[in-house]
């Protein structure tokens, strides 16, 4: 078994040539990814970058782009230095209902954070989950057996990431929320324009990105507003019910609360999971003998779940800013200054991870930050993202042994998500 | 006696502690984490430390 992957072939990286705001370089490979993040790293840990430029709306002014695990953790797990009420997931100062909007409770700061997170905390808890198990394994046995047939009906082949990463994610948070099977290609559809970082696959001119998110916002919020009326009248035991019945500080959510936070559901519910079980796919092709070894051990799942995790970083960064001045591990910071949280830096620091290069399925102990570094923030679908994965990789090994990267992967052009769009495969035991 | 502490201004109710030791540990219907045993017994205690020292927000003490 070898842990270690090809060094990367790339010589020294001239980081003055770097630009992270440049969206083309998130479609580079892996390794240069790799290259630069070690780069930074090491020579410029709190580097600064210019926003990007975004049409119509007027950039923000720069960002440090932290990378070190240690500074990540630093920065995240003090909320009140490092606020995410500016906005966490983008680089322009938004105005506030904006940010929330799109960002929800993401884009908020304790105590309001935290009030907002308890409508739903408890749906994400293990114990709740542990009810929902066999109606995970079910969508992902429905899954993985649409996708046999539909390499049946065709050449033999399908795509990863339209055939079994995205469905299985879509499926079980539209139950979790309510929605029903005639509106989850809309929910796919326009969750995925949400967080297409403008790629122009799915949004094809790129005069018309900032109009196609507002759209897309609208129309979930339209979806929300019917499902929300009927839950009102006949409440269920789903998400929908409880954002639009539960009360903080005495009050229902406002009808703008309601809608961001179904947004946010919808989104995150769908986009992370998909793209954790698409790189894990095409991770395990590369590494065939960390795909046998799992295969035959489930017990190996725990850890091959976070293994994944810290490998795909499904999100890229997260953004903090700065509310007073100060220091932090040696840097000296403004008020007002913006920090984006690159978690896949973070999770390949060898400080942290011994042979951070290498994908190990048994690493242990694995303090990757693919779900947030410590702070309130922490990923509220953490556990039910592990359930999904490892169910989703054990019904693989079950249902479609066979399953063959035969492509390469089409990548995201966006510096927020580690997409991948498509990856080509066959399953030859149709043929 | 050990106790379990939790500080409420930073819990986020995230459920890590309920992962680790399900017998002390439950999020409520209202999402406010409820300690089901502030005082665990010995054969608590190895699920309990793990749960203080995984919480992502660093919400546990165990005082033993």
């Amino acid at each position: 078994m070898s842990l270690h992957s090809p060094a990367a072939p790339l010589g020294a990286v001239d980081l003055d040539a770097v630009d992270l705001s440049d969206r083309d370089f998130w479609l580079e490979p892996p390794a240069v990814r790799s290259a630069v993040y070690d780069a930074l790293r090491r020579q410029r840990p709190f580097a600064f970058f210019e926003a990007p430029a975004m049409n119509g709306l007027p950039p923000g002014p720069g960002y440090w782009a932290v990378t070190r695990h240690a500074d990540v953790e630093a920065i995240s797990s003090q909320p009140a230095v490092f606020c995410s009420g500016a906005g966490a997931t983008s680089t322009l100062d938004l105005p506030a209902d904006m940010n929330e909007f799109f960002g929800s409770m993401i884009s908020m700061d304790d105590p309001r954070h935290a009030k907002i997170r308890r409508i739903v905390a408890k749906a994400f808890t293990p114990r709740v989950l542990e009810r929902l198990v066999g109606s995970v394994q079910q969508i992902a046995d429905d899954v993985a057996d649409e996708a046999r047939r539909t390499a049946e009906a065709a050449d033999g082949t399908i795509d990863v990431v339209t055939d079994l990463a995205a469905p299985i994610p879509l499926r079980v948070i539209c139950d979790m929320m309510g929605i029903g099977p005639d509106d989850r290609a809309l929910v796919l559809q326009e969750s995925t324009v949400i967080l297409s970082g403008g790629d122009s696959e799915l949004i094809e001119d790129e005069g018309d990105v900032v109009t196609r998110f507002l759209q897309a916002g609208a129309t979930l919020s339209e979806l929300m507003n019917r499902l929300a009326a009927e839950r009102l009248e006949t409440p269920r035991d789903d998400l929908t019910t409880a954002l639009v019945t539960t009360e903080v500080d005495g009050e229902r959510l406002t009808h703008q609360e309601i809608a961001s936070f179904f947004i946010l559901l919808c989104v995150a519910g769908n986009e992370t999971t998909r793209n954790a079980i698409s790189h894990g796919v095409l991770a395990l092709s590369e590494h065939p003998e960390q795909r046998e070894r799992w295969a035959a051990d489930p017990g190996l799942t725990r850890t091959a779940v976070e293994e994944i995790v810290r490998w795909a970083s499904p999100v890229t960064w997260m953004r903090r800013t700065a509310t007073r001045d100060g220091e932090v591990n040696g840097h000296r910071f403004r008020e007002g200054d913006m920090f984006l949280l690159f978690y896949g830096a973070a999770n390949r620091d060898p400080e942290v991870f011994a042979d951070p290069e290498a994908f190990d399925l048994a690493r242990d102990p694995n303090p990757h930050l693919g779900f947030g570094a410590h702070g309130p923030h922490f990923c509220l679908g953490a556990h039910l993202a592990r359930r999904e994965i490892g169910v989703a990789f054990r019904t693989i090994f079950d249902r479609l042994p066979d399953l063959e990267v035969s492509g390469e992967p089409v990548r995201l052009r966006s510096s927020f998500v580690n997409g991948i769009k498509h990856l080509p495969a066959r399953l030859p035991g149709v043929r | 006696m050990s106790r379990v502490e939790v500080d409420r201004e930073r819990c986020a109710s995230t459920g890590g502690c309920e992962a680790a030791a399900p017998e002390v540990f439950e999020v409520g219907d209202d999402g406010v984490l409820v300690v089901l045993r502030p005082e665990p017994d010995d054969r608590d205690l190895p699920d309990v430390r793990t749960a203080v020292a995984t919480c992502p927000t660093r919400a546990l003490t165990l005082h033993e």
